[in-house]
């Protein structure tokens, strides 16, 4: 590049931002809803037709892991779970958690498995993210069965304090919304950290109270603690409204929930932000 | 921005120099170097400046060469891209087709992608539906169309990203080179419903190389240049501006190696002076060869690139030092314009003395040619005389 042609540059007031509008974002993810849906139905099917195991694929994961859990952890830490069964107190912990890590492992690789798409047709890029999570979504409705027969085996009837998983529910999809909008954006531009993506979700499983309780965490640390991870919270939550009878405890929920929705208008701008440059280099 | 409309201000992209790959080593590998001060961060512009107007309904055509930044312009006005600098704008419904593997997603099916992509401009379901049968016939997909899209040819999966564009009613048609990849025939059906979409008032942006195309398609063209706008003006005239600029490249770097050199390239009228339609007109060529053989020699003339519009031949032979060639038409059938000599010397079996390339250039003065009828592209400029007799008994 010669010396002059280095020099023209556009003037810098006409550098292009273009302006973070959350309701016109909201109204074209309405404009895109058809694919969103249609994605995640594909996906499904892809899933579901393709495997010799076809559902089964969807409890498998958190059945094994129960087993895992039930004869290997409690060899080696005592976990007090009350009157409530193990298998049915780890098994409620693996829903959430099954929800959140295939949600940023499926969404976080969305948008990179999608490169050519990029590319060519216009669409709101949040759409393959999402559609993941919907996937997952559906995953966990799967997985709700062996649940029920895990109940039925260990004859344990949820309490009717049950009523209060909706408000966990949005809380447990409001993260996971949210990371999984994060990692997808960062992945297109550092393509080698989706090798590492596997690991950490391992070492979140480990740092998440779903082989134990919340109860692990100092008292004092637990606000603190659900702020940061608020897959703790809910996790927490699920167990006493489902299991132990008690309401949520609000001390924890709300922060966790106050930080979840602030992670996900964050990870929202900076996805959108990141977003136009998602063509250039794919 | 009125529906249709488009308009691009101080439109500036830049790409890196160097296709990098985006992992995070590659990534630290760069700051390393950026800290240690020698941060050679390469990019390439690739449209520089652009300003543009277009008025609903009007049909433009894009023309450059490779690299000239038409691609990104389309993809920047279907904000699949966006800018560096500036504002672009498309008024509307923005259909598009940009690249051969159309379609939103190759896992889906032909059936889906339709619907889809009604839905993502915004078309209900209902409206979609009533177009859809249109839009299988038309891309000659009724045995293909749920399929998925990944199993489809290029050409279907071309047929398929047209017809999706065309049908759904768009304000504004974006059609990138890739009509190329369609046989003749859907070629010409896709000219004939850019047409029609003209017609009901949709603004086209037509990126093409296929001039007669672009001409019986597009009232306007623009032509970029490294990124730039070289002209913008009626699409007769933009394409022989660049007609114009692709021949001068190509006799500039037309370094000829042949068995025999032509040592002078002259084409004027018979008395020396500049060419008229329907009068006398010379090429005079001074051949030199090393030792006498036996030649054919061709001459033609050409208005844009490589294609003649007609071409003349003589044997000729060819003695050890210079021949002079003079080729004389008595009747010059050229419209005015510029155009240019091309030249190629062959032996008896076909081999190449002297390459086919063009020699020099001329220009023409006299009448224009009669214009065609709208939306009709003339294949070469001849002038014709012609005496008309209407009567009315």
């Amino acid at each position: 590049m010669s010396a002059a042609e280095a020099e023209t540059v556009p003037p810098s007031h006409l550098r292009f931002r273009r302006p973070f509008r959350p309701t016109d974002a909201v109204r074209q993810l309405f404009h895109a809803r058809e694919l969103i849906r249609t994605l995640a139905e594909r996906e499904l099917r892809v899933r579901y037709k393709q495997a010799v195991l076809g559902l089964a694929w969807a409890f498998i994961t958190p059945l094994a892991l129960t087993l895992v859990f039930s004869v290997f952890i409690r060899r080696v830490a005592t976990i007090d779970t009350g009157e409530v069964p193990y298998p049915v107190f780890a098994y409620l912990g693996l829903l959430p958690w099954t929800f959140f890590s295939t949600s940023v492992s499926v969404g976080g690789q969305s948008l990179v498995q999608n490169i050519p798409l990029l590319n060519r047709v216009y669409c709101p890029r949040e759409v393959f993210p999402l559609a993941s999570v919907m996937v997952a979504g559906f995953d966990m409705l799967v997985a709700l069965v062996p649940f029920g027969a895990l109940l039925i085996i260990y004859g344990f009837l949820p309490k009717v304090t049950s009523y209060w998983v909706p408000v966990l529910l949005v809380v447990q999809v409001v993260f996971s919304l949210a990371v999984a909008l994060i990692v997808s954006a960062i992945v297109v531009y550092l393509r080698d950290l989706r090798h590492a993506l596997p690991i950490i979700l391992q070492l979140g499983l480990f740092a998440t109270p779903v082989a134990y309780g919340l109860d692990a965490v100092p008292v004092s640390l637990q606000p603190l603690y659900v702020t940061l991870n608020p897959l703790g919270a809910v996790i927490d939550g699920y167990r006493r409204v489902v299991l132990y009878g008690l309401a949520p405890d609000w001390g924890l929920v709300l922060p966790a929930a106050v930080s979840a929705l602030l992670m996900l208008s964050v990870g929202y701008y900076l996805f959108k932000r990141m977003e136009t440059g998602f063509a250039d280099v794919a | 921005m009125p529906e249709g409309g488009v308009r691009t201000e101080h439109l500036w992209k830049r790409f890196r120099a160097d296709r990098r790959r985006m992992l995070l080593r590659d990534e630290l590998q760069r700051v390393g170097a950026r800290l240690r001060g020698r941060g050679g961060r390469g990019w390439r512009w690739a449209l520089r400046d652009v300003n543009l107007t277009a008025q609903p309904g009007e049909a433009i055509g894009l023309i450059g060469s490779n690299g000239s930044g038409k691609t990104t312009l389309l993809k920047i006005l279907s904000r699949v891209m966006y800018p560096y600098a500036g504002t672009a704008v498309a008024g509307g419904r923005v259909g598009a087709l940009l690249e051969v593997r159309a379609g939103i997603h190759p896992d889906l099916t032909g059936r889906e992608n339709v619907f889809v992509t009604g839905s993502l401009l915004g078309l209900r379901r209902k409206e979609v539906a009533q177009r859809f049968d249109e839009i299988v016939s038309f891309a000659e997909l009724e045995d293909a169309i749920d399929r998925q899209v990944k199993f489809f040819s290029s050409g279907m999966q071309m047929r398929l990203g047209f017809a999706v564009a065309a049908f759904l009613e768009p304000d504004v048609l974006l059609v990138d080179e890739a009509l190329a990849v369609g046989d003749a025939t859907f070629q010409q059906k896709c000219l004939d419903r850019m047409r029609v979409v003209l017609r009901q008032g949709t603004t086209l942006v037509f990126v093409s190389h296929d001039f007669a195309a672009v001409e019986a398609t597009c009232e306007r063209g623009i032509w970029l240049r490294q990124g730039e706008v070289e002209a913008d003006g009626p699409i007769r005239e933009i394409l022989g501006g660049y007609r114009q600029s692709i021949e001068e490249a190509a006799e500039a770097d037309h370094r000829v190696e042949g068995l025999v050199h032509l040592m002078k390239a002259e084409a004027s009228g018979a008395n020396g002076g500049a060419p008229r339609t329907q009068e006398s007109f010379e090429i005079r060529t001074v051949v030199e060869s090393s030792e006498p053989r036996a030649g054919r020699i061709f001459l033609g003339i050409s208005e844009g690139p490589a294609m003649p519009i007609f071409v003349l031949r003589r044997d000729v032979q060819l003695n050890g030092v210079e021949t002079a060639v003079r080729c004389s038409i008595p009747r010059l059938p050229l419209p005015r314009g510029r155009y240019y000599v091309w030249a190629g010397i062959y032996d008896a079996p076909g081999r190449e003395l002297l390459p086919w390339h063009p020699i020099t250039h001329f220009d023409v003065v006299g009448p224009d040619l009669d214009a065609a009828p709208p939306a009709t592209a003339r294949l070469a400029p001849v002038h014709v005389e012609a005496t008309w007799d209407v009567s009315n008994p």
